[in-house]
C-alpha cells in the first residue's frame, strides 16, 4: 500500500515538474563492500551477514541452485511462441518501412523536403519498431542506419548511406537531386528487410536479452543525440524503442507470470515512462519535440524515468535463464586434468 | 639514476601511499614513522618526497613512456598554424625547453612588477618538480606538404581512422603535436599545460584536450594495479620495461629498413579516449562481467586462478571453458607464439567529463599504447577485438596515432631537432 502510494507520488512529481517540486527520496538498500586493507568491513549494509557471509552465499547460490533456492531454468521451446509473435510484428514494421522508404524516394525525386521529411521520420519510427537496431540484422543493419563515426572519411565516406546520409541532406539543405541515388540505394537495401526479419535467428537468450537492451540503445544513442544529429529525433526514436520493448515485454509476460515478481514492476515503469513522454508530447502541442528542444525540466524527467525502467528491464534476462550458470574449473583442476 | 631506478627508489621512499597505510605496507626506514613524529609530519614529508620527485626531460628516450603512469595526466593535441618551417622549429624549441624548465622546478623571477607575471603562480613561488613528465610527439597530419616533411614520415605512421564501433568526432582526434603532460598531482599537471600552450599561441593550435587519473594505490599490495571506471585492474599484463631487449623489440622503432634514420630511439604512441557506459554496465551481473573480460574484478586474477599476475593459461582451455574464448584478455592477448611481437605498452587513465546529453555520466579510458609498430601490434589487437562483447559498453570518440621521437640529448637540444637536421 505504501509501496503504490510512494510510487503514484513519484509519477505525480515526475509529470509535474522537477526542481523545487521534485519528489521525497525513496529509500534504497545500497550494498557496499569495502576493499581497503586496513578496513575491515563488519555488515554489508542493508543486511546483518557480513561481507564474507555474503560472498559465500552468493557463491553458492551460482554453484548450486537447490530446488527451493533460483528457479528452475526454463526449456527453449517456452520461447517459440513469443518469439514467432514477434517476427509477425516485426514484418508488419519491416513492410511498413519499405512502404514509407518508396514515398520518401518519391518525395526526393519531386523536390518535396517538407514530404520527405515526414516520410523519412516515418520510415525510421518502423525501422526502430523492429528493435532492429539491437546488432541482430548485421550488414544489412549498418547499410540502412549506419552512422557516419564508424567510417574512416565519416560524413565523407562513400559507405555513408543509408537513411542518416538522407537525414543528413533533408535537415541541412542540400540539394534534393543529390539524394536520389542515396535514396535508391536505401530502397534496395530495404526491400531484404522483410525476408531478412523473417530469417533471423533468434535464440531465446537474445529474446530475453532484447527486451532489456533495446532501451539500453536507445538510451546510449538516441537519448544522446547521437544517432540522429540533424533531424533531432532522438526522443522520437526512444519512444520507438519504447514501443518494441512493450511488445517483447507482452510476449515474455506468460513465461514471465510466476517467476518471481519481475512483470509487475517492469509493467509500471514501462507505464510510467509513457506516461512521462507522454506528457512531454502534450507539453509541445501533441509532436515529438526535437531532442534540442526539450527544456532541462523536460529532459531530466524523460532522463530519470528511463533510467528507473532500465534498472528494472534488467531483471527479465535473469528471471527467464534457460540454463544455470556453470562454474568454470579453476587452472589447479585443468592442470590436473592435464597430467 | 635511470627513470626505473628512481621509480623504485621513491616507493621505498613512500612514493606510493601516505602515512599509516605506507608503514601498514613496510615500505622500509623511509616510510616507518619514528617514534616522535607524528601521524600528520611523516604525511608531510612523504608529500614533500613526491613533490620533489624530478624526471630528466634530456636523454636517450623521453620521459613519460617507460615511466610508470603518473597519477594524473593531460593530453593536449596542437595543430600547427606556423607560415613556415622555421617558425614550426622555433616553437617546437620553445616547447622542449620549456618543458624542461617545468621538469626540474624552481623559483621564477619576477622581472616587472607592473607586467603579467612570467608564471601563472598556480604552484606557489617555488615549482615542485613532482615528477612531471612532458612527452612530445607528432601526428601525420604534421607530415603533410607544408613544411617539406612528407618525405620524412615515419613509416608507420598515418592518421587514425575509425574501426566498426568507433564514433569518432573529427574535433577530437589527430593533430599536428600531442603532449602528454604527466604527474603526481593535478595542479602540477595544470599549471604545466598553462605554461606550455602560453610561449607558443601563435604557432601552436589547441586542438583539443583530455584529463586523467589513476586511481589511488588501495592495495592489497604496492603493486596491485589500480581499477578502471568498470572496476576492473588495469595494467596488470604488460611487458617488462626493465628489459631493454624486450622494449628494442616492441616499444623503439626499428633500426634501418622503411624507417627513416631520424625516428632512431623514438617510438608510436597511440591515444584512444574510449567513453564507456557505466550506467549500462552498473546493469550486467558480475558473473557476466568477469566472463567478458575474463578476470575476477576484485583480485584481477585470471579466472579460475588466484593471483593478479598469475599466468591465465590459455594453452590448459583450449576450448574456453575458463576463460571464454571471445574474453577481452583473451582476443587482447592470445600468447600464442605468433602474437608474442604483437604486444603492446599500455598506459591508461581514467577520465571523467560531465553529462552527456542524454544525463549520462561522460566518463571513460584514455587509453595509451607505445609501440614499434602501430599495424603490426596495436591494430592487429584492435581488430581481434573489434566483435568482442564488451564492445556493447564502451564507445571510442576520439584520440590519434603519434610517433614521439628520441628525448632531447642534452640542454641545448630539443625534441625533434633531428627531424629537420
Ligand atoms: C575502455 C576500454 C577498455 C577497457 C575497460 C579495458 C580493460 C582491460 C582490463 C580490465 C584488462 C585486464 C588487466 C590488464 O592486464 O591490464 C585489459 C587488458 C588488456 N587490454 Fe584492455 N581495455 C580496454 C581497451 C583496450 C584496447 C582499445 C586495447 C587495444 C587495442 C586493449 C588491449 C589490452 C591488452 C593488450 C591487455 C593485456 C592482455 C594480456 O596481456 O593479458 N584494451 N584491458
Amino acid at each position: 500500500m505504501v509501496a503504490i502510494a510512494i510510487a503514484a507520488a513519484t509519477l505525480a512529481a515526475l509529470l509535474a515538474g522537477c526542481g523545487s517540486s521534485s519528489p521525497e527520496p525513496v529509500a534504497r538498500s545500497i550494498r557496499t563492500i569495502g576493499a581497503h586493507p586496513d578496513i575491515t568491513v563488519e555488515e554489508v549494509t542493508g543486511g546483518h551477514l557480513s561481507v564474507q557471509q555474503e560472498a559465500a552465499i552468493a557463491m553458492e547460490r551460482t554453484k548450486n541452485p537447490g530446488p527451493g533456492g533460483d528457479l528452475q531454468p526454463l526449456h527453449a521451446e517456452d520461447f517459440v511462441k513469443p518469439v514467432a509473435e514477434y517476427r509477425r510484428y516485426s514484418e508488419r514494421e519491416a513492410k511498413a518501412v519499405q512502404r514509407h522508404v518508396e514515398s520518401l524516394q518519391g518525395d526526393i525525386a519531386a523536390g518535396d523536403v517538407g514530404a520527405a521529411k515526414r516520410d523519412w521520420l516515418d520510415a525510421y519510427d518502423h525501422y526502430l519498431r523492429l528493435g532492429a537496431a539491437y546488432g541482430a540484422l548485421g550488414t544489412l543493419d549498418e547499410q540502412i542506419d549506419g552512422n557516419s563515426g564508424r567510417l574512416p572519411d565519416g560524413v565523407h565516406d562513400p559507405d555513408f548511406t543509408g537513411l542518416h546520409r538522407i537525414e543528413m541532406g533533408l535537415w541541412t539543405g542540400e540539394p534534393t537531386a543529390g539524394l536520389r541515388s542515396p535514396a535508391a540505394y536505401l530502397a534496395r537495401r530495404v526491400a531484404h528487410l522483410q525476408v531478412a526479419v523473417r530469417r533471423i535467428a533468434i535464440s531465446p537468450l537474445t529474446y530475453a536479452t532484447r527486451a532489456h537492451e533495446i532501451l539500453e540503445d536507445a538510451q546510449r544513442d538516441m537519448l544522446s543525440g547521437v544517432d540522429a544529429p540533424w533531424s533531432g529525433a532522438g526522443l522520437r526514436a526512444t519512444v520507438d524503442s519504447l514501443a518494441a520493448t512493450e511488445f517483447v515485454v507482452r510476449t515474455l509476460k506468460p513465461l514471465l507470470n510466476g517467476r518471481g515478481s519481475t512483470v509487475e514492476p517492469v509493467e509500471n515503469e514501462l507505464a510510467r515512462f509513457r506516461a512521462v513522454v507522454d506528457s512531454v508530447r502534450r507539453e509541445h502541442g501533441g509532436a515529438w519535440p526535437a531532442l534540442g528542444a526539450l527544456t532541462q525540466c523536460q529532459r531530466e524527467r524523460v532522463d530519470g524515468s528511463l533510467g528507473a525502467l532500465l534498472q528494472r528491464l534488467d531483471d527479465v534476462p535473469g528471471a527467464l535463464e534457460v540454463k544455470r550458470t556453470k562454474p568454470y574449473p579453476t587452472i589447479a583442476e585443468q592442470r590436473r586434468e592435464r597430467q | 639514476m635511470s627513470e626505473i631506478d628512481r621509480r623504485s627508489f621513491l616507493k621505498r621512499a613512500g612514493g606510493v601511499g601516505l602515512g599509516g597505510i605506507a608503514a601498514g605496507y613496510g615500505l622500509g626506514a623511509a616510510t616507518t614513522a619514528n617514534a616522535s613524529e607524528s601521524e600528520a609530519e611523516m604525511a608531510g614529508r612523504v608529500n614533500a618526497a613526491e613533490l620533489a620527485d624530478r624526471r630528466d626531460f634530456d636523454g636517450v628516450h623521453q620521459a613519460g613512456i617507460l615511466t610508470p603512469a603518473a597519477s594524473f595526466a593531460t593530453f593536449l593535441a596542437l595543430d600547427s598554424i606556423c607560415g613556415g618551417r622555421a617558425e614550426l622549429m622555433g616553437a617546437l624549441q620553445t616547447i622542449s625547453s620549456r618543458a624542461r624548465e617545468l621538469t626540474r622546478g624552481g623559483a621564477f623571477p619576477v622581472e616587472e612588477y607592473d607586467a603579467p607575471p612570467a608564471d601563472s603562480g598556480t604552484l606557489g613561488p617555488v615549482i615542485a618538480p613532482d615528477g612531471l613528465t612532458v612527452t612530445i610527439a607528432f601526428g601525420a597530419s604534421l607530415f603533410d606538404g607544408r613544411y617539406g616533411l612528407a618525405a620524412r614520415k615515419p613509416a608507420h605512421l598515418t592518421a587514425m581512422s575509425a574501426f566498426p564501433h568507433d564514433d569518432l568526432d573529427p574535433a577530437r582526434t589527430g593533430g599536428d603535436v600531442l603532449l602528454q603532460i604527466a604527474a603526481g598531482h593535478q595542479d602540477t599537471v595544470a599549471h604545466a599545460v598553462r605554461e606550455l600552450a602560453r610561449p607558443v599561441r601563435a604557432e601552436l593550435a589547441p586542438r583539443w584536450t583530455m584529463a586523467g587519473a589513476v586511481g589511488a594505490q588501495r592495495g592489497p599490495s604496492p603493486h596491485s594495479s589500480r581499477r578502471n571506471h568498470f572496476g576492473f585492474r588495469d595494467g596488470t599484463s604488460d611487458p617488462d620495461v626493465t628489459d631493454p631487449k624486450v622494449m628494442d623489440r616492441l616499444v623503439w622503432a626499428e633500426r634501418g629498413g622503411a624507417e627513416p634514420a631520424w625516428t632512431a630511439d623514438g617510438t608510436y604512441q597511440v591515444v584512444r579516449t574510449i567513453r564507456m557506459h557505466v550506467e549500462f554496465w552498473d546493469r550486467v551481473g558480475l558473473h557476466e562481467q568477469e566472463e567478458m573480460i575474463g578476470r575476477k574484478r576484485d583480485t584481477g586474477a585470471p579466472l579460475g586462478g588466484t593471483g593478479e599476475f598469475e599466468n591465465p593459461r590459455f594453452d590448459l582451455d583450449p576450448r574456453g571453458e575458463r576463460i571464454a574464448l571471445d574474453a577481452h584478455i583473451r582476443l587482447a592477448n592470445p600468447r600464442e607464439p605468433a602474437t608474442i611481437d604483437q604486444r603492446i605498452l599500455r598506459r591508461a587513465w581514467n577520465y571523467s567529463q560531465g553529462l552527456d546529453p542524454a544525463g549520462q555520466l561522460d566518463v571513460g579510458l584514455l587509453f595509451v599504447a607505445f609501440n614499434q609498430n602501430i599495424q603490426r601490434q596495436f591494430t592487429a589487437i584492435q581488430e581481434r577485438l573489434n566483435n568482442e562483447p564488451m564492445i556493447d559498453y564502451v564507445t571510442p570518440e576520439g584520440g590519434g596515432y603519434f610517433f614521439a621521437p628520441a628525448a632531447a640529448r642534452h640542454p641545448s637540444d630539443w625534441v625533434g631537432s633531428p627531424l629537420f637536421a
